[in-house]
C-alpha cells in the first residue's frame, strides 16, 4: 500500500544502516511494511540507485541543521562526540519536529539529562551549553508570544 | 499588473528587504512561504498550533507593497497518502488573505510527511520521490481540488530535485504535470535548477523533460544555484543561477505563452557570500529573460 510504500522510503533515507540490510536481503522490506510486489521491487531499486547515499547524507544535515544554527557552541564543544550523542538523539527521536527551537530545545533536554547521568564531554561543553540553553529556552518562549522578530526557519 | 511580459522577483526570505532596498525598482514579484512566517507547534499542540512571527510578517508586507504577492508552500505534502491537514490549509488561507490575497499558490510536487512524521527539510532541502501512477495521481488531485475551494486562487505544482528516481511508474514526470493542466487541476510552476541538479546526479537531460512538458501549463520558472558535495550537486541555493540553466532558461522561456513570473530562490545564510552586487545582475539578467516573452493570456486555472 502506498502509505507504507512512502513510510518505507522515508525510514530507509533516515537509516543507511536499513539500506545496507535491504540490499542484502530485499524480502526483509515485507517484514515491517505492507508493500505490492511493484512498490517492492520500487523501492528495492531506489535502494540500489547511488544516489540513495546522497539522499541518507542530506537527511543528516538536514537534522544537524536546526542544531547548528541554534546551538552551534555546543556543537562544537561536544568535538569528537557529536557524532555518538547524535545518533543517540536520533533513534531516541526519529521524527524531526519542523519547529526548529522545538527540535534545539528538546536536543538540549536530552543532553542535560545525559550530563545529569554523569556522561562526562570535553572540558567547557557544560558552560557553553547552559548559555545556549538559556537562550533556545528563551526563544522558544518568544515564538509563543508571535514577538519574534525574524521569520521561522 | 499590467506588463505584457513575466515579472522578475524572489522567494522571500530575511535577507530580501536588504536586496531590495538596493534594487527596488528590479523586483516586481515576492512569493512567500507561510511555512516562514510561522511557527507551527504540531496538531497536537496545547492551545493554538499556529504563531505567526509579526516582525517577519509586517516585513512582507512593506516588501510586497506595490508587487505581485504569491505563496509557496512546503508543508502541505500534497502526495503524501495521508488526510490533507486542514487546520495548516486554513492557517495558509488566512495568511493570504491578510496580506491582501495572493496571486496564485505552488506547492511541491515531493513527500514531505510520511505517514508517520515529517522529513527533515533545511538548506539542502530533502523532498522524497513519488511515483508517478494513478494511484498518487488521485490522491493529488482530490487535495489540490479543495485547495481550490480554500484558498480561492491558481494552484501550481513545483517539479522536484531528486537524487534516487522511481522505477517502474505509470508517467514519466512531465506527463504526470501534463496531465494536472490537462484535466484543469493545476499549473506548472518549472524549477530549471531541480532539473539541472537532477540531471548533474543522473537524471534526465533537462531539454528532453522541457520537450516532453506542455509548454502552456509553465506559469512560472524558478531560478537558482547550488554546490557540489560528496560527489554529488545540491539545490542549496547557494550560489547565482549555472550557465548551462542560463541556457534553458533562454532556450525554451520564449515557449511559455503563459509565463507570469521568473523567481530567483538564494538561501539567506549564503547572502553576504554571493554578494548584493552579483544579485543585482542576477535580477539584471532576468529582466533580459523576461524580455524575451510575451503573455499570451492571463487565464489561469482558478477553479
Amino acid at each position: 500500500m502506498l502509505a507504507d510504500f512512502q513510510q518505507a522510503l522515508a525510514d530507509l533515507t533516515a537509516s543507511p544502516e536499513l539500506c545496507i540490510r535491504v540490499r542484502q536481503d530485499p524480502s526483509i522490506l515485507h517484514d515491517i511494511y505492507q508493500l505490492t510486489e511493484r512498490e517492492q521491487g520500487r523501492l528495492t531499486g531506489i535502494v540500489k540507485h547511488p544516489g540513495m547515499q546522497c539522499a541518507c547524507t542530506i537527511y543528516r544535515a538536514n537534522r544537524l541543521a536546526p542544531l547548528v544554527m541554534n546551538v552551534p557552541k555546543t556543537c562544537r564543544a561536544l568535538g569528537t562526540d557529536l557524532r555518538g550523542v547524535l545518533s543517540e538523539f536520533w533513534a531516541a527521536y526519529p521524527e524531526s519536529n519542523v519547529h526548529f527551537f522545538i527540535e534545539t530545545e528538546r536536543f538540549c533536554r536530552f543532553l542535560k539529562a545525559k550530563l545529569a547521568e554523569g556522561r562526562t564531554f570535553a572540558p567547557g561543553l557544560a558552560r557553553v551549553f547552559a548559555r545556549e540553553n538559556a537562550i533556545i529556552t528563551a526563544a522558544l518562549e518568544e515564538s509563543f508570544t508571535e514577538g519574534c522578530p525574524t521569520a521561522a526557519q | 499588473m499590467t506588463q505584457n511580459r513575466p515579472a522578475v522577483g524572489l522567494l522571500y526570505n530575511p535577507a530580501t528587504p536588504d536586496l531590495i532596498a538596493h534594487a527596488p525598482e528590479l523586483v516586481e514579484y515576492i512569493a512567500v512561504m507561510p511555512d516562514r512566517l510561522w511557527f507551527d507547534f504540531g496538531p497536537r499542540a496545547a492551545g493554538r498550533r499556529f504563531h505567526r512571527t509579526l516582525g517577519a510578517m509586517e516585513t512582507v508586507r512593506h516588501c510586497a507593497n506595490g508587487r505581485m504577492l504569491a505563496g509557496h508552500g512546503l508543508g502541505m505534502s500534497l502526495p503524501s497518502a495521508i488526510p490533507l491537514d486542514e487546520v495548516f490549509l486554513q492557517a495558509v488561507a488566512d495568511m493570504s488573505a491578510d496580506l491582501g490575497g495572493f496571486q496564485w499558490y505552488s506547492e511541491h510536487l515531493s513527500v514531505f510527511l510520511a505517514p508517520r512524521g515529517s522529513v527533515p527539510n533545511a538548506q539542502a532541502g530533502l523532498g522524497l520521490p513519488l511515483a508517478y501512477d494513478e494511484e498518487t495521481f488521485e490522491i493529488i488531485r482530490g487535495k489540490l481540488e479543495r485547495l481550490k475551494v480554500a484558498l480561492g486562487c491558481p494552484l501550481l505544482l513545483e517539479n522536484g530535485s531528486f537524487f534516487t528516481p522511481v522505477p517502474d511508474m505509470d508517467m514519466t514526470e512531465p506527463e504526470f504535470l501534463n496531465r494536472l493542466h490537462a484535466e484543469g487541476f493545476c499549473d506548472t510552476l518549472l524549477d530549471l535548477h531541480n532539473l539541472y541538479v537532477g540531471w548533474r546526479n543522473g537524471g534526465p537531460e533537462p531539454s528532453a523533460y522541457m520537450e516532453e512538458l506542455d509548454p502552456n501549463a509553465v506559469v512560472e520558472i524558478h531560478l537558482g544555484g547550488g554546490d557540489d558535495f560528496a560527489g554529488f550537486y545540491m539545490d542549496s541555493h547557494s550560489n547565482l543561477t549555472p550557465p548551462e540553466v542560463w541556457g534553458y532558461a533562454f532556450d525554451y522561456v520564449r515557449r511559455f505563452k503563459r509565463l507570469r513570473a521568473i523567481t530567483f530562490e538564494f538561501q539567506e545564510t549564503y547572502y553576504e557570500r554571493i554578494g548584493v552586487d552579483a544579485l543585482v545582475g542576477e535580477l539584471n539578467r532576468m529582466h533580459d529573460l523576461a524580455a524575451c516573452c510575451h503573455f499570451e493570456s492571463n487565464a489561469l486555472h482558478a477553479g
